[in-house]
Order: structure tokens, then C-alpha cells, then sequence
């Protein structure tokens, strides 16, 4: 891996933008996210957290495309976002993966989707579950893999086409936390590896914090971005940073941000 | 407040105004097939028109009222052939579930009966059982056993161990747990065996009535399918149906009423009944 | 030490087997006591041979059907091969219809009171009204049997086609697939598990389903052989065919079974095995990509 990623855009520029993103439902009466604004540099982790309802997963679909905002704008690498398009990739809460279809199978599913797999599209799908450590599992189904182990799964497949913005949504929300600490490591290894754009949605505020660049806290009710933290932590992270002074002020910031409302 | 069921009166309108356009889209259909009849571009004699089949069934349920003996002879059948069989089929199943060697030597009858096509023995059943309802109502019996026993068992059988952990550690005995836990807990599984149980009742009473017998709706069709009167025999199909909507609905009913916590509004109603019970208690 | 555990082991894993040969024996046992006592008790008088025909007249019936005159087989054909014909007919006209319902909504809500209609309707009550329209013959009876087994494919179909989940819905969505792919990579292979379940409830439908046309029809097959046999109080023959038709019924069983286990291979531990090994097999690692 570590191949540089295509992209028009060079470092440091912004790739994702929003400009007074709203997101209402039933006909306004629900009104799930308001007044969004934000720029998103290459190569930066983002990560949203908020409790529920605060819109953090409405507005991860919104960037994904998969549904339309009601007010405002969002850009992509410079063009506006009107669905799904290949240079987003999505990863969602539980690993969906297809049980008739070995992890490899599983891995090249997008690449199916979009033509026929070259043998260059097979071994990659191969590295990539090198990668998160289950080569041995490449011709496993499903219902013989973990929790753990189908996130995984679902982690290489994220990231089997090679878009440069990946969207995470509470994707190890359903983990015991030693796995979870565990993929947090490798996502994090696999993200700079690659050079990809991150945005990583969480209701847990260590692991918001502990991943990104740039916390986004959210508040419910209406759900509204109430204040972005920027983590200045050393890259890479031990686990053990969690226990640091600095860390544990991030975390008082964002509670605090978070009491307030 | 919110949670009352809203009174008839709305329903039956809500009910009137659902079903209206099926029954203009049926009236649509029925009107295409008599003017295509009566046009002469359906000319077999195989295919009754449906004022003819209106006329039977005029005749059938008012001006002579023929049908009416026989419905009630093939819904007794059915019915007392399930009461039969499901009786044996539950109590073969309670017994296998509370004994193990009993239901080792019960599994493989009940395996030979599962895979034999119950209405082979139609013949058999009758030169035991003659040919009046008896044999019709032993044919039901044997055909519905065998859904209904093995739903049961499955049901009693099936272990959720964390209920089992909480009954034992309040010191439950092996009696309380069948009859607070295992059997409640079965009954979903029951009535699904008993539904299907009915279904197939009916569709042995019918078969057998077919073979040989003077009375029910199976025999009226069949006289009048011989008969070439394929009008009358299509009216007497849609009594058939009538039984079999009668009873499918029937056992929805106790089944809704029995296992009352799968639906809300159940729920809703059987609270409100038991939080009454309580207060009239609490006055006494 | 090591000697004695050894031996003790042997010694628990052998009496486990021979636990379960004991019950197998002594199931074996009762049965054939049975069998010995409804055969004396028939010697004797004590049975009336029209409800308990003797045994050994049951077995000297199987003889006859089987190998002496060799009936049986004939009849086992005119019955089979209809049954199976009926079946993939039928079938194939269940599946198609309820994956054209399941994806039609406006189809669906019209023909739900028909369908509802059908499903109380005893449809195997239908013979008669078929033997007097198409006449008796070949043609009657495998219309019977296409009605009697179109329905539960059409019902499980219909349902697999619409409890499509949620999640894999929006997966393939955000991997911008279109309506075909959706159809052919998730939906289709999603219905299978629930299509097979419906295809043995139809097999055995239709077993039935020709039974009864047979029954009507008195021609041939292993249901007129059954009324003849009856009719002629040859209880025995009659024993003998139904037994006949528990061993098929058995086969029909463990066919669809091994038939299951094949096509909706990731629903079951040893189809997952023998998929991996055969999907490893065929990519292999990547030098041979």
C-alpha cells in the first residue's frame, strides 16, 4: 500500500466543503440538522460527536449523497455533491456484509458493482485484508467470522476503490472495547498509509478525540455543529496518550461544549 | 386515552372506504367476463358465466338453501378431526418434551408419519371408518396431527437460557417452570401448528368426502363438477372457501386473544384489564 | 499416568457408543416384539386382518409388488413423473409470478383479497371441477398438481423478494449500483433460503396432489394402485404401497436436504466448508490471480 492517491487537489487544500447545510424531515416538523458550515483539508481526520440526535449521521449521509439536504450546499473536490459518487466511500454501524459471499467476495463488491474485477482489482482485495490481518479468512463466509472480524472485513472493502474521502459511521460502535481500541489503531495507520481524507462519526468522546485532527461537537435539538477542537496530539498515538493531561482537557472541552447546551 | 381502540362506527367506515376500490375493480372484472361471454368470444362450455354462477349461488344459500346441510357437515368434520388430532398431537408432545426416553421412542413413528403423504391412506381410512362423517372426521385427525405435534414440541423443547437461570435462582421447581415458563413460552409455536393443523383438517375432510359420501361440500362439488354443471360446482368452491376463511380467522382470533403480547393493541388492552383486576382487588 | 488417562478415556468414549448402539437396539428390539405380537395375534384370531393385515402377508405383498409381478414400478412412474413434472411447472410459475408481485406494488395491493381468497381456499378441492373440465387423462392431473404446488413458492418468493434488508438496500446504494445489479447480487441470492423452503412444501403438495387425482381417476399410479388393492380388501398390497410410498416420501425428504444444503449452501456449516474449499481452490493466492 501507501500508493498516493489520485486526486486534483494538492495537500492542504480543502476537498470537502458545506456551506449552511440544513437537513429537515416530515415536512419540516423534524428538523435533524441546522445551519452547517465547514471545511475539510486532505489528508485531515475529522471526526463528529454528539449524543443522539444531534444530526452527526445525517450529515455524514448528507456528504455521502445518499440523501439531499433541504437548505445549503455541499461540495466535494470542488463539485457539488448530487449522490453517490466514487470518489466517497462509506462505512456504516454493522458490517452488512453479504452471507452467500466469501470476505474476498465481500472485499471486491464495489469493484463488482463497477465493472468486471481485473486481476490487479483481486490481489489488492487480497492485501487489503492482509492489511487488517484475516489473509487466513479470505474464502471465510460471514457466519463464520466474529463481530469483530466482519468489521474488519468491512473496513478492507471501504477501502477497495481507492477513494480518497472515507466516512465512517460509528463503525465499531458495537464492539467490546478491546477490539475497538485495536481497529482505531489500524484505521488510524491505514488512513495516513494511504493519505486519505477521514470524517468519523461517534457518540464516545475518547475515541473522537484519540483518532482526529479535528473534533466536531454537536448538540441536539435542534442538532447544530457547536464547536470544532482541534487535537494537536503527536502522530503516531499510543494508546496510552489517552491517560495525558492534554488529552484530558480535550475531553473537558468537549463535555463542557456539550453541558452547555 | 390514546391507546383505546377507536369506536366501531369509525372502523367499520375506515373498514368501507379500504375496501371500495377491490370491490369496483372485482365489479370491473366480473363485468368483462359476462360481456365477453355473452359476446360469444368465450364460448367453452367448461367455463361458467358469472350470472350463472350468481344464479347457483341464489339458489344454493336462498331460494332452496341446499348448501347450508352441507356446509355445516364439512365444517364439523374438519373441526372435530383437528380437535381430535391436535389433542393427541399436544399431549404426545408435552409428554416428549417432559421425557426424554418417551420422546426417543415417539421420534421415529413421528418421522414415518411426517414423511408419508397423509392422504394415501384416504382408502384405507375409509374401508376402516365406512362411509359416513366418521372416516372423514378420522382422515382430518391423522393429517393434522403431525404439524401440530412437532410445532408443540419444538416449542416446548426450545431453551432460553437466561429465562431458565432467573426462574432457578428464584428457586423455581421443575413444575413451575413448565407451567409458568416452557409453556407460555410455546405458545406462539402452538398456534402456528394449530393453524396449519386446521388448514390441513379441511383439506382431508374435502378429500375424503371426494372418495365416497353422501353429504358435505366436498360431495356437492364433486356431484355437480360430474354433473357438468360447472356453475354450481364453482358456487360450491366458494362455500369451501367461505369454511376456510372461517375457520383461518377463527383460530386468529384465539390466537390473538391467547398469545395477547405480540400485538399492541392487545397489550394496550389486556394492561388496562389487569391494572382493573388490581384496583378492584386493592378495594376490597 | 499418561497410561491411565488414556485408558480411562478410551474407556468413557466407548461406553458413549455403545450407550447409543444399546438405545438403538433396544428401539430395534421393541419394534420387532411388536411386529411378532400383531403377527400372532393375527394367527390367532384375536386380529381382524382388515385394521391389522398379518405382517407376513405385508411382506410377502412387497414381494409380489416389487418382484414377482413387478406392478409397482410402473405405477411408481405414471406417479412420479407427473409429480415431477407438475412440480418444476408449477414452480417455476410460483417464482415467477411472486417475484413480479413482490416487485409491483400496485400489483400487490390489487390482488392481495385474491391472494387471501387463495390461501383459505382448499385448492386441492379443486380436482374434481378440473377432471370434469379438461377431462379424464394426463392433462387434468397435471393441472391439479401445478395448482395444488404453485402456491407456496408464489407466497415465498413474494416474501423473499420484499423483506429485503434495509441496510444491504442502502449499502448498494452508496456504492451506486444499479436497479439490475441490486436485483441480480442482493435481492435474488437474499430470496434463495426462503424460495427452497417453499419448493419442499410444494414437492410434497404435489405428491399429494396427485394422489388425489389418481384417487378420481382409478387409472394408474401408486394412489389408483392403493384404491384397487382397498377396494378388493387386499389389505396387505394396500399396507405395502402406502409403506412404498413412506420410503419415497423419505427419499423426496433427504433429497431436498442435500438439495438445500446445496444451493443455499452459506445457510448451513458444512455448505459454507465445501464453499470455501472450492472458492480457495479456484482463486488461490496471488500468484495465481
Amino acid at each position: 500500500m501507501g500508493e498516493q492517491v489520485q486526486s486534483m487537489t494538492a495537500v492542504g487544500d480543502v476537498v470537502v466543503s458545506g456551506l449552511n447545510v440544513g437537513k429537515t424531515f416530515a415536512a419540516g416538523t423534524v428538523v435533524a440538522l441546522e445551519d452547517a458550515n465547514f471545511d475539510i483539508k486532505r489528508g485531515s481526520f475529522v471526526s463528529l460527536v454528539g449524543p443522539s440526535g444531534c444530526g452527526k449521521s445525517t450529515l455524514l449521509r448528507l456528504i455521502s449523497g445518499l440523501i439531499e439536504p433541504t437548505s445549503g450546499k455541499i461540495s466535494v473536490h470542488g463539485t457539488p455533491v448530487e449522490g453517490p459518487r466514487p470518489d466517497i466511500s462509506m462505512m456504516f454501524q454493522k458490517a452488512t456484509l453479504l452471507d452467500w459471499r466469501t470476505s474476498l467476495e465481500n472485499v471486491l463488491l464495489p469493484t463488482e458493482i463497477n465493472g468486471t474485477p481485473s486481476k490487479a482489482d483481486k490481489n489488492r482485495a487480497l492485501d487489503l485484508l492482509k492489511l487488517v490481518g484475516l489473509e487466513d479468512f479470505a474464502f471465510s463466509f460471514p457466519a463464520q467470522l466474529s463481530g469483530g472480524m466482519q468489521q474488519r472485513v468491512a473496513l478492507a472493502r471501504l477501502l477497495q476503490t481507492g477513494a480518497d474521502i472515507l466516512l465512517l459511521d460509528e463503525p465499531f460502535g458495537a464492539l467490546d472495547e478491546f477490539t475497538r481500541e485495536h481497529l482505531n489503531t489500524e484505521l488510524m495507520r491505514i488512513v495516513s498509509e494511504v493519505g486519505a481524507t477521514t470524517i468519523f462519526v461517534t457518540h464516545n468522546i475518547s475515541e473522537a478525540i484519540f483518532l482526529a485532527d479535528q473534533v466536531v461537537v454537536m448538540t441536539s435539538r435542534p442538532g447544530r455543529m457547536a464547536k470544532i477542537i482541534d487535537v494537536e496530539l503527536e502522530r503516531p498515538r499510543p494508546l496510552s496518550i489517552q491517560t495525558s493531561v492534554e488529552f484530558n482537557k480535550l475531553v473537558l472541552d468537549v463535555r463542557e461544549t456539550l453541558g452547555e447546551m | 386515552m390514546s391507546d383505546r381502540p377507536l369506536p366501531l362506527s369509525f372502523r367499520a367506515i375506515d373498514l368501507g372506504i379500504r375496501i371500495l376500490p377491490h370491490l369496483i375493480i372485482f365489479a370491473i372484472l366480473i363485468g368483462i367476463w359476462e360481456v365477453a361471454m355473452a359476446m360469444g368470444l368465450i364460448t367453452s362450455i367448461m367455463i361458467p358465466r358469472p350470472s350463472a354462477i350468481g344464479g347457483s349461488i341464489v339458489e344454493l344459500y336462498i331460494t332452496e338453501g341446499t348448501i347450508y346441510r352441507h356446509f355445516f357437515i364439512t365444517l364439523t368434520e374438519a373441526v372435530l378431526g383437528f380437535l381430535i388430532g391436535a389433542s393427541i398431537a399436544v399431549s404426545l408432545a408435552v409428554c416428549s418434551s417432559l421425557s426424554d426416553p418417551f420422546r426417543r421412542y415417539v421420534t421415529p413413528y413421528a418421522i414415518v408419519l411426517n414423511v408419508t403423504p397423509g392422504i394415501a391412506l384416504t382408502p384405507v381410512i375409509i374401508a376402516w371408518f365406512g362411509y359416513g362423517m366418521g372416516s372423514k372426521i378420522a382422515l382430518a385427525a391423522i393429517i393434522s396431527f403431525f404439524p401440530i405435534f412437532v410445532n408443540t414440541l419444538t416449542g416446548l423443547v426450545q431453551v432460553d437460557e437466561d429465562r431458565e437461570e432467573l426462574f432457578k435462582s428464584l428457586g423455581a421447581g421443575n413444575t413451575q417452570i413448565f407451567r409458568k415458563l416452557r409453556v407460555p413460552a410455546a405458545l406462539p409455536l402452538m398456534f402456528a401448528g394449530f393453524k396449519i393443523g386446521l388448514t390441513t383438517a379441511l383439506i382431508g375432510a374435502v378429500v375424503a368426502e371426494f372418495a365416497q359420501a353422501t353429504d358435505g361440500v366436498g360431495v356437492l362439488m364433486s356431484r355437480f363438477s360430474f354433473q357438468l354443471n360447472m356453475a354450481a360446482s364453482l358456487a360450491t368452491l366458494l362455500s369451501m372457501t367461505l369454511i376456510g376463511l372461517l375457520l383461518f380467522y377463527s383460530m386468529e382470533f384465539l390466537d390473538d386473544r391467547i398469545v395477547f403480547w405480540r400485538r399492541e393493541g392487545r397489550r394496550a388492552a389486556a394492561s388496562r384489564a389487569r391494572s382493573k383486576a388490581w384496583a378492584a382487588q386493592a378495594r376490597k | 499416568m499418561a497410561t491411565q488417562d488414556t485408558i480411562s478415556a478410551s474407556a468413557i468414549n466407548g461406553s458413549a457408543l455403545s450407550l447409543r448402539n444399546r438405545r438403538i437396539a433396544k428401539h430395534i428390539g421393541i419394534f420387532l416384539a411388536l411386529i411378532i405380537l400383531w403377527e400372532i395375534g393375527s394367527r390367532i384370531g384375536w386380529l381382524d386382518p382388515l385394521f391389522y393385515p398379518r405382517p407376513s402377508n405385508i411382506l410377502r405383498s412387497f414381494w409380489l409388488i416389487y418382484v414377482a409381478n413387478a406392478n409397482v414400478w410402473f405405477h411408481l412412474y405414471a406417479t412420479m413423473s407427473l409429480v415431477l413434472l407438475g412440480w418444476i411447472l408449477g414452480s417455476v410459475l410460483g417464482i415467477g409470478l411472486g417475484a413480479l408481485v413482490g416487485f409491483n406494488a400496485v400489483l400487490r395491493r390489487f390482488l392481495k383479497p385474491y391472494v387471501i381468497v387463495l390461501e383459505a381456499t382448499p385448492r386441492i378441492a379443486v380436482a374434481p371441477l378440473l377432471i370434469a373440465a379438461l377431462g379424464f387423462g394426463v392433462s387434468s392431473k397435471l393441472a391439479i398438481i401445478m395448482l395444488v404446488c404453485f402456491f407456496a413458492p408464489f407466497i415465498n418468493t413474494l416474501s423473499g423478494v420484499m423483506n429485503v434488508d434495509e441496510d444491504r438496500l442502502e449499502l448498494f446504494r452508496s456504492m451506486r449500483a444499479s436497479k439490475s445489479q441490486i436485483l441480480r447480487k442482493l435481492v435474488l441470492p437474499d430470496a434463495i433460503p426462503v424460495i427452497m423452503a417453499g419448493e419442499r412444501l410444494a414437492l410434497t403438495a404435489a405428491l399429494s396432489g396427485a394422489l388425489v387425482a389418481e384417487f378420481i381417476q382409478r387409472d394408474k399410479g401408486i394412489g389408483s394402485l392403493i384404491l384397487v388393492y382397498t377396494r378388493n380388501l387386499n389389505m396387505s398390497s394396500a399396507f405395502a404401497c402406502i409403506f412404498t410410498l413412506t420410503i419415497l416420501g423419505f427419499l423426496i425428504f433427504k433429497g431436498m436436504e442435500k438439495l438445500d444444503h446445496y444451493i443455499a449452501y452459506w445457510k448451513h456449516e458444512d455448505g459454507r466448508e465445501r464453499m470455501s474449499l472450492k472458492r480457495r481452490r479456484k482463486i488461490g493466492g496471488h500468484s495465481d490471480v
